[in-house]
């Protein structure tokens, strides 16, 4: 069964299998036999893989499990892949800028047609009192920036949209 | 006057905190909330919760005219303000004076004088203590450039209506002070609509250094020690600590007793702080005063033993100070973190989520100060700061340690937060040996988001195994097909 992982912004490709005695996950770094064992403590778990052994506290959200080991707490985002063919628009989560809460456009760098390079500023929003500037996740030709300066805008609206990269 | 029953006008950690004290005095006590508002800790130790309305749950909380209702409504004789929202706001003491209601704070004078930036520093200024030099345009316009020569460089120009660091200009040559005076103004007015200006002496690699003080109101004032509150991101404080590594016993005396010198020149009641900006050669200059407790005030708890809310509590029942300076000791080490729904490698973007899991580090030495409950929602409503954790131990050193181990153990689980940011600052070489200024953060920030060990495996390996569904798929394939690696359908 396949599940792609996202740690990071990186995405990667998994198969999870069950060997009759233990599970192993295929990784594109190698097989890792793997075992988690539930501790007496909310959400604790013990960890064996890759021939170490961890204790760690984890959640799982709808959306992604969150784990805390090692004094470190990560995320780690969950798609399935099925799921992420159905509903796939043509575009993928590299050609736009979600706004991670809701907030005002401070300024606006870009307009559509523009290309840009990846990591140059797009727009400046205000959230909470801070101001963030958002920029391009690639290179690439800014199809669309829905909102203008002054313009609030609620969480997750698309703050800016990318055109499809052509193969 | 005595006072029976409080109503704390705040919320998250600091009204759970308040609280604690007033129902430890004896006291009734109530806290407002608000319908957008996640269960807290202070609501769970309230005798009564105070519901009040507003567009946003924050102009709840400023509304002057709602707050002073409910308080005379449950027949509360006094006004804890807590930090931030209406504790700095003399008209909400004076409408709760009005009222008969003891505001648990400073007087509306006091309030006002210490408010006013450039009145406050001419204050202190006239009374002797030491300011950074100086010069303000509103003063007399005409000779602003020459005064601001004889400041000396470098130099800096800030707009009058300014804040956050918008419009500041540094200035380290002579030569190039009027166009960037000018500059300055153009961008005083795009901003801040205003272009009018000052400019003082530019500190390098400043510390931020503030006191606590005590006055009864009556000219009585005790110090409570330093503050250390320098390591700071987007000009706010995430670590503070007492005492500051930077001072000699000899400085330490000196900066605090200015600070209980300017709060005895106002006849200063309750608790305050004086914050100083401290130059790398010794030099002390006052930068302003808050006329509240301070959200970073339980590291002098900590060093002291001494209850602060208690003492304002105290303070505001006319029952005086409870102790004369040489009964106020600084014992051992205190650090404080504050714990942040933010990511810390995205510029400190503000986080929100739903808490999964809960789990706070307990121990001797250990403090958690807390706003938020085991599966609440963090929201962009408030401020990101979800709780606070503050550790004590016999020495710098081991608060360091005792900090570092309870940070690691600090679990919240579905939102993003800043522990391990602040744990890779407590790492850091320079933080050990106490060697920061409040640019620290940003000159450190590569060295402190680097990516760590890549756990990758061992996090994927977690995420699928703790995954229902996939288990319960990957158990139902036929045994056969199950053992093959890659097997697709």
């Amino acid at each position: 069964m396949q599940r792609i992982f996202q740690i990071d912004g990186e995405e990667t490709e998994c198969w999870l299998g069950h060997d009759g005695s233990r599970f192993v996950l295929n990784t594109p770094n190698g097989t890792v036999a793997c075992q988690l064992d539930p501790t007496g403590l909310p959400g604790g778990y013990t960890l064996r893989a890759k021939g170490v052994v961890r204790e760690l506290r984890l959640a799982v959200g709808p959306e992604a499990t969150f784990v805390h080991m090692n004094g470190r707490t990560y995320e780690v985002g969950r798609v399935d892949p099925a799921e992420r063919l159905a509903g796939s628009d043509g575009g993928t989560g590299d050609d736009r800028l979600v706004a991670p809460m809701p907030g005002v456009v401070v300024s606006v760098a870009v307009k559509p047609g523009d290309t840009v390079k990846e990591g140059q500023p797009l727009l400046v929003i205000e959230s909470m009192k801070l101001e963030t500037t958002l920029t391009a996740p690639r290179d690439g030709v800014v199809a669309e920036m829905p909102f203008a300066e002054g313009d609030s805008f609620g969480l997750k609206d698309i703050l800016a949209q990318l055109a499809p990269e052509e193969e | 006057m005595t006072i029976s029953k409080l109503l704390v006008a705040n919320r998250g950690e600091i009204a759970a905190r308040v609280l604690r004290t007033a129902k430890a005095r004896g006291l009734a006590t109530a806290v407002l909330s608000h319908v957008a508002e996640q269960e807290g800790p202070a609501h769970l130790i309230a005798d009564e919760i105070v519901m009040i309305e507003g567009p946003t749950p924050v102009a709840a909380y400023l509304d002057i005219p709602q707050i002073v209702e409910a308080a005379k409504k449950i027949g509360a004789d006094a006004v804890h303000p807590g930090y931030g929202f209406l504790s700095e706001n003399a008209a909400f003491v004076a409408a709760l004076e009005e009222a008969g209601v003891t505001f648990i704070g400073p007087t509306s004078e006091t309030i006002d004088l210490m408010g006013d930036k450039v009145r406050a520093r001419a204050f202190v200024e006239e009374h002797g203590f030491p300011v950074a030099p100086s010069a303000i345009e509103d003063d007399d316009p005409a000779s602003f450039v020459e005064r601001a020569r004889t400041v000396g460089y470098p130099l800096l120009i800030k707009p009058s209506a300014g804040g956050g660091g918008k419009g500041m200009r540094i200035v380290r040559e002579d030569s190039t002070l009027e166009t960037e005076i000018e500059t300055a103004r153009r961008e005083g007015v795009r901003y801040f609509g205003d272009g009018r200006l000052f400019v003082e002496c530019y500190i390098e690699r400043p510390r931020h250094i503030e006191v606590q003080v005590m006055g009864d109101g009556q000219g009585n004032v005790v110090h409570f020690w330093e503050r250390e509150c320098s390591i700071q991101r987007r000009f706010q404080k995430i670590i503070e600590e007492t005492p500051s590594p930077a001072l000699t016993p000899e400085q330490r005396d000196e900066i605090c007793e200015t600070a209980a010198g300017i709060a005895r020149a106002v006849k200063y009641r309750g608790a305050g702080t004086v914050e100083f900006i401290y130059a790398q050669d010794g030099a002390f200059y006052f930068l302003e005063m808050n006329t509240r407790l301070q959200v970073e005030h339980p590291v002098t708890e900590l060093v002291t033993g001494f209850d602060l809310v208690a003492e304002q509590l105290r303070v505001a029942a006319g029952e005086g100070l409870s102790a004369a300076q040489a009964d106020i000791p600084q014992t051992g080490h205190s650090i404080e973190l504050r714990i942040c729904a933010e990511d810390a490698t995205a510029d400190f973007r503000p986080a929100i989520g739903d808490i999964l899991l809960l789990d706070e580090p307990m121990g001797e030495g250990i403090r958690v100060d807390s706003g938020i409950l085991d599966g609440g929602k963090v929201t962009t409503d408030f401020d990101p700061m979800l709780s606070k954790l503050i550790v004590h131990g016999p020495d710098r050193a081991q608060a360091i340690a005792r900090a570092r181990n309870a940070v690691q153990n600090y679990v919240i689980l579905g939102v993003t937060t800043n522990t391990g940011y602040l744990d890779e600052i407590l790492a850091h070489p320079d933080f050990a040996s106490g060697d920061v200024s409040t640019g620290f953060l940003a000159e450190q920030s590569e060295t402190l988001t680097a990516p760590g060990e890549d756990v990758s495996d061992l996090l994927m390996a977690a995420a699928a195994l703790s995954d229902e569904r996939l288990v319960s798929d990957v158990m139902q394939i036929p045994e056969m097909y199950r053992k093959m690696g890659g097997w697709r359908n």
